[in-house]
């Protein structure tokens, strides 16, 4: 019998103390707040990282393309000059050449 | 052991040749006389480099198939503003520097105007290097062009590319 009426007393609904849900909700508004900085950060930690990466692969991109076109320009120059010379000589040769 | 001498032996005997093709173009003091100076050195990387950026049609791709042969190109031209300011005697200082492969292909002497020199490292039917040498009154240039070039197309290549034609002697454009 006493333990039928301790089952009842210990199983019996009860209503929450006042003021339980708002409490409940603020602590979940309280753990949400805590980890959302940490998002935050992660987010601005990886676009900084992204940004490194692409600006530091865009600048060797320019460096390159830059010391190609320098070295395009200089094989052109020194073709075309090797060319002018070559060019001459063949012609003083043809020239000599149509006088005898 | 006799097997790395003999592979070190033919290693060197390998890089001899490709060595021997470059000539020292060092001029002390005739940079500080001179008013223009045009000064190109092109080691075989930079060549490589160089062919990426040419198109891949019309003379910039002739361009490329001839840079596929090479593996330096070098150039030293200096421009005065009177006659005199140069050792005629460089020239002789360039040629004695090239070995008993290279061979005079082209000879121009004269008194008023340019006097070239084009030698050429042969090795069998092939020409594995260039050197032109250009003594004018007052301009003195120097090219070298290391590894197998065509000179017919080399001849062919003046005055294209966008570049601006050079100045004849008289002052008119070619």
């Amino acid at each position: 019998m006493s333990l039928e009426q301790d089952l009842k007393r210990a199983l019996r609904r009860e209503s929450p103390p006042e003021g339980f849900a708002a409490r409940v909700l603020q602590r979940i508004e309280r753990e949400n707040t805590r980890q959302r900085p940490k998002r935050w950060w992660r987010a601005v930690a990886a676009s900084l990282t992204l940004t490194a990466v692409l600006g530091a692969w865009g600048a060797k991109t320019v460096h390159e393309r830059r010391e190609g076109e320098r070295a395009r320009d200089q094989v052109l120059l020194a073709l075309k000059i090797a060319g002018e010379k070559v060019r001459y000589a063949q012609q003083e040769v043809r020239t000599i050449g149509s006088n005898d | 052991m006799r097997k790395s001498i003999l592979a070190l032996f033919l290693l060197s005997a390998l890089a001899i040749p490709a060595w021997a093709q470059s000539i020292k173009l060092d001029f002390p003091g005739l940079a500080d006389r001179a008013d223009e100076i045009v000064d190109v050195t092109l080691d075989a990387q930079m060549i490589r480099l160089a062919a990426k950026f040419l198109d891949n049609d019309g003379d910039e791709r002739e361009v490329r198939e001839m840079l596929g042969g090479l593996s330096g190109i070098y150039v030293r031209s200096f421009s005065f503003s009177k006659e005199g300011e140069y050792d005629k005697g460089m020239v002789e200082r360039v040629k004695s520097q090239l070995g008993p492969s290279w061979k005079p292909i082209v000879t121009v002497r004269s008194r008023t105007k340019e006097n070239v020199n084009i030698m050429a490292d042969v090795r069998g039917d092939k020409i594995n290097g260039l050197v032109i040498i250009s003594a004018e009154p007052r301009e003195f240039t120097v090219v070298n062009i290391v590894g197998n070039i065509d000179i017919d197309r080399l001849s062919r290549l003046e005055g294209e590319f966008g570049i601006p034609k050079f100045t004849t002697r008289d002052g008119s454009h070619e």
